[in-house]
């Protein structure tokens, strides 16, 4: 590669691959598919000194999908794509991986690498968030487990140690009546970063009415992929009608925080977030009454 | 550092030491000398160097050699069959689906490994499928109607 200059490493365990992460510490990078790691050197733009490949660290390609749900860290978007488990209620976690690049790229790229590039435009990332899930990290001091909400900090930014990797993502099963949806907006149809993205999830009461529990999670309008509690707070209690989602949306556009980019206007982004989260939110409804 | 890797190219072994940061797309092309694997936008964005791995269609711009290890790797060179081009080449040619041929080796093994899967596919499928293939000649609907006659060909072929 242009001018790069590593040391590969590649650990057959992931207490090997933790050991070499905190011998190297800020100098070492975990590599899964590669499709933003070998970009990043490739543009000069870190220049790690190690490379500690994860290809042969067994437990990491795992998913489970009685009662709670498991993705390994190591699982490919392509893996998301195939699982039939997640073509029902589940649904939203395949329209957040089947929009990631191009084949080449979903055949490869990971949820961990989604995750810890903490791009605020991560399209998987916002799905995750709306199953409320936890991320696992192993690391010289043991394994933690904390919320996917709160290990995002910022730009490609997180609470992962250098030592640390993250060796899955856990969400709770769905209750019954309950649905999932994801929505991207882009300049184009495939290959693109979103400009603004929506997940969301609705679980429903016993007649289909009214909401049990709302959860709505946006991308590429704040500095890091983020839940709106505002929104599912409206949301959760009352009778889903075209009026509450359409508040629901405005609560969401309130709360988003976004910039303007060669891509689209602060103000362009926050009306894609109006209509989109609706938009969601109204596929939520008619997938989760569509079960009974 | 160098690293000594083996690896399986269109079913050939090799064995080579080689800096442990180059792709799988310079390996390919700088010492193995097969160079129908192109080489252009080096991030994943275009297409032009997708070779299959384990029958999976990838960016060999974007993949390390050595983590390639193990796996076999199709390139264009490997596609024709007892001397006699793949029905999908073939379909290209007789379709006239290749203008200045760049982007031509990724886009027929992405549609490779695509037909495998979806051996019966409609066009907007193979639109799809063909998504990080970029191509500024053609337009791509030729490219859409070869891959409809190869896949018509490879299911009588099946049959049989
Ligand atoms: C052309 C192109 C288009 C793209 N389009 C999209 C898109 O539409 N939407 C989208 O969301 N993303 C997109 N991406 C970004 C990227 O492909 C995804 O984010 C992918 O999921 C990254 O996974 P990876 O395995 O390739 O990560 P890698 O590049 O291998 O790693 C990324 C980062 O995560 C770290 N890491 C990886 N695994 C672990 C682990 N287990 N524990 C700790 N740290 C780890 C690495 O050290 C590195 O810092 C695109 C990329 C390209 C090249
Ligand atoms: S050169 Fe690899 S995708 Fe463009
Ligand atoms: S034929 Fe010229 S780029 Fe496709």
């Amino acid at each position: 590669m242009t001018g790069a200059h590593f040391d590969y490493h590649e650990p057959t365990s992931i207490a090997e691959a933790v050991e070499l992460a905190a011998r190297f510490g800020d100098e070492a990078r975990f590599l899964a598919g590669g499709t933003d790691l070998l970009i990043q050197i490739q543009r000069g733009r870190i220049a790690p000194r190690h490379v500690i490949g994860l290809h042969r660290v067994p437990g990491l390609t795992g998913v489970e999908t009685n009662g709670r749900i498991v993705l390994g860290g190591g699982v490919t978007h392509r893996t998301i794509e195939r699982t039939p488990a997640f073509g029902g209620a589940l649904r939203g976690l395949v329209e957040g991986a089947e929009v990631i690049g191009g084949h080449q790229v979903r055949n490869v790229g990971t949820v961990a690498g989604n995750i810890v590039n903490a791009s605020p435009a991560a399209d998987l990332v916002p799905v995750l968030l709306a199953l409320d899930a936890d991320v696992t990290l192993a690391g010289t001091r043991g394994e933690r487990t904390l919320s996917l909400e709160r290990f995002l900090l910022g730009p490609g930014h997180t609470d992962r140690h250098p030592d640390e990797l993250l060796t899955a993502v856990t969400m709770p099963g769905l209750p019954a009546r309950s649905a999932t949806a994801f929505l991207k907006a882009g300049r184009r149809k495939a290959m693109e970063i979103s400009v603004a993205c929506v997940a969301a999830r609705l679980t429903l009461d016993a007649a289909g009415e009214r909401c049990l529990a709302a959860r709505i999670a946006l991308g590429a309008v704040a500095p890091t992929t983020v839940r709106v509690h505002a929104a599912e707070r409206a949301l959760e209690g009352q009778p889903l009608t075209a009026e509450a989602l359409r508040r629901a949306g405005a609560l969401a556009a309130e709360a988003a925080q976004p910039i303007s980019d060669v891509r689209a206007s602060a103000g362009f982004r926050r009306h894609l977030v109006s209509v989109l989260v609706p938009r969601a939110l109204h596929r939520c409804l008619e997938r989760a009454r569509g079960q009974a | 550092m160098k690293v000594t890797v083996s690896l399986n190219v269109n079913g050939e072994a090799w064995e080579l030491s080689i800096e442990a940061d180059r792709t799988l797309l310079d390996v390919l092309r700088t010492e193995l000398m097969l160079t129908g694997t192109k080489t252009n936008c080096l991030e994943a964005e275009c297409g032009v160097c997708t070779v299959l791995v384990d029958g999976m269609a990838v960016n060999s711009c974007t993949v390390l050699a050595v983590t390639a290890q193990g796996r076999q790797i199709t390139t264009i060179e490997g596609l024709a069959r007892d001397g006699e081009l793949h029905p999908l080449q073939q379909a290209f040619i007789d379709r006239g689906a290749v203008q200045c041929g760049y982007c031509i080796p990724g886009m027929i093994l992405s549609a490779k490994a695509f037909l495998d899967e979806h051996p019966s596919p409609t066009d907007g499928q193979i639109r799809e499928a063909l998504a990080g293939n970029l191509c500024r000649c053609t337009g791509y609907q030729k490219i859409v109607d070869a891959v409809q006659d190869a896949a018509r060909v490879l299911r009588r072929e099946r049959r049989r």
